[in-house]
């Protein structure tokens, strides 16, 4: 019961290890696949810090800007919509351009709005779920266009398309995280457990998520490659 | 259809009854359903029209491969009218005429009217050998009693012969011909890499090579002279004056062949290769 708590409980830090460890493997992945390495990285170190902070703040006597990782599932969330913008943007620059250009302009002018004058990006008691679902909301609009794109103009089948795994785990993840911060305030007002829940259930999106992003590593033939990050 | 009812009731009624829980988990799963369909839509979709495209293509691949056929037979049908109007007809008069000169008596010719006649008779023994040469060129005939092989060498010795140019044939004769037609082709295509060698590469050394290994024919056209590279080969075969090159493309394409041309450290070599099948199959 102790180990299936501690795996729980560091689910999103060890599902990151996943397509890491994929990494050692194949190492040498496409330049489309620099943001998704970047972003699990990142991941890696918020996601450990978000958890020590978790698991120690009542523990010890910390300073008040550790005493709470929502800032830092913030930070995330922005850093991870930049990230996979940047991955949609190199993975078709043909298609949807100027759309493709907007949404980060769009999201960020809500970072500004939001955080200026509706929530403080350093709120301790929850996190911002409006800027968690207008991120997955934002992604899932990103995700429908590179399958509305690949139907209308790709030559070859789309599973074996480049980004289909990275982008059909977003998707899933997005798909149900979305619903999740939607009714994160409700459930937070409501009971606490039920918010407790529904963070597991992201959870398991988010090891469905990392698993994908091993898949697309692991399917990466870095022969047949041309664009692979040592020679760009 | 009741029970599909009575589940979006219960829906209804889960939706209304304020549990958060299970309106989160039923949202996930609708928005997880709905993605997963369109997936497998998707998908379906692309699958289909994926293999409609690779019909077409299967489709305009054999119309462009009857067409190149039906060009490269009614040239070789042109190449055998010829030859045999030349040998027929050309070569039948130059006998005559050989045969008129023959009867006039050198002996009541004296100076300069029995160097004409001498002069005269030795040119056309010289036309009669030239047309004989073009025709037999044209009409493949060594080919069809011979064989392949036989007709490279034949082909190599008369176009070489005159020149300073050293050539060998290191031909493989375990080939044995399994469809005559295809053999005219790859003659075809030997003869026109070997005339465009000697007219623009210049080289001093020719080897013709062939190998022939699990029905498949690799033949090696290999030259010092100033030969060309596969990129100026793809270049030169969309010209207008590419005449030559584009019925190399074409015989290959109907033989289902390769082409290659390279540069080697001491030459050029252009690499044939050819699946070697019987007609039947």
């Amino acid at each position: 019961m102790h180990v299936y708590k501690l795996l729980k409980d560091w689910l999103e830090v060890w599902a990151l290890i996943i397509p890491i460890s994929v990494l050692l493997f194949k190492p040498k992945q496409p330049f489309v696949h620099r943001p998704i390495i970047i972003y699990l990285f990142l991941a890696l170190v918020f996601n450990t810090a978000a958890n020590i902070i978790w698991k120690t703040s009542y523990l010890y006597e910390l300073p008040k800007w550790l005493e709470s990782n929502n800032y830092i599932y913030n930070l995330h969330a922005v850093v991870r919509f930049y990230l996979f913008a940047w991955f949609f943007t190199l993975i078709d620059r043909k298609t949807y351009p100027i759309v493709k250009k907007l949404i980060p302009l769009l999201f960020t002018l809500f970072l500004i709005i939001n955080f200026i004058w509706a929530e403080d990006f350093f709120f301790f008691d929850k996190l911002s779920n409006r800027l968690h679902a207008v991120e997955a909301g934002l992604l899932l609009i990103y995700s429908l266009m590179f399958y509305w794109s690949k139907l209308q103009f790709e030559h070859i089948s789309i599973t074996k398309s480049e980004g289909f795994w990275v982008v059909t785990g977003l998707a899933i993840f997005v798909l149900t995280s979305f619903p999740i911060y939607l009714y994160y305030e409700l459930s937070l007002r409501e009971n606490i457990e039920i918010a407790i829940d529904l963070w597991q259930v992201q959870k398991v999106a988010f090891l469905l998520f990392c698993i994908f992003i091993a898949k697309a590593f692991y399917d990466m033939d870095s022969k047949q490659r041309h664009a692979i990050i040592t020679n760009s | 259809m009741t029970w599909i009812q009575n589940s979006v009731t219960q829906l209804l009624q889960i939706a209304s009854s304020g549990n958060t829980k299970l309106q989160v988990a039923i949202t996930i799963g609708l928005l997880l359903l709905l993605f997963g369909s369109f997936l497998l839509a998707l998908v379906f979709s692309q699958k289909k029209r994926l293999q409609y495209q690779k019909d077409m293509q299967v489709l305009r691949e054999a119309q462009q491969n009857q067409l190149i056929e039906s060009a490269v037979r009614s040239e070789e049908v042109e190449r055998h009218r010829i030859a045999e109007t030349l040998h027929d007809e050309v070569g039948a008069i130059l006998s005559s005429a050989k045969l008129h000169i023959q009867a006039i008596n050198p002996l009541c010719l004296e100076g300069r009217d029995k160097e004409l006649h001498d002069r005269g008779k030795q040119l056309l023994d010289e036309g009669i050998q030239k047309v004989r040469g073009i025709s037999h060129n044209l009409h493949s005939s060594i080919l069809k009693e011979f064989g392949l092989n036989e007709a490279i060498r034949h082909f190599m010795n008369n176009t070489i012969q005159g020149t300073v140019i050293k050539a060998n044939a290191e031909l493989d004769d375990s080939y044995t011909t399994l469809n005559a037609e295809n053999d005219i082709s790859i003659y075809r295509m030997i003869q026109e890499l070997l005339n465009n060698i000697i007219k623009h590469a210049n080289p001093d050394q020719i080897i013709v090579s062939s190998k022939f290994e699990n029905n498949d024919l690799l033949i090696v056209i290999w030259h010092n002279g100033k030969g060309l590279s596969h990129q100026e080969f793809e270049a030169l075969r969309y010209r207008k004056e590419g005449l030559g090159l584009k019925n190399i493309q074409n015989r290959v394409i109907l033989l289902k062949g390769h082409i290659f041309f390279s540069s080697e450290p001491e030459g050029y070599q252009v690499k044939i290769h050819i699946p070697i099948k019987s007609p039947e199959t």
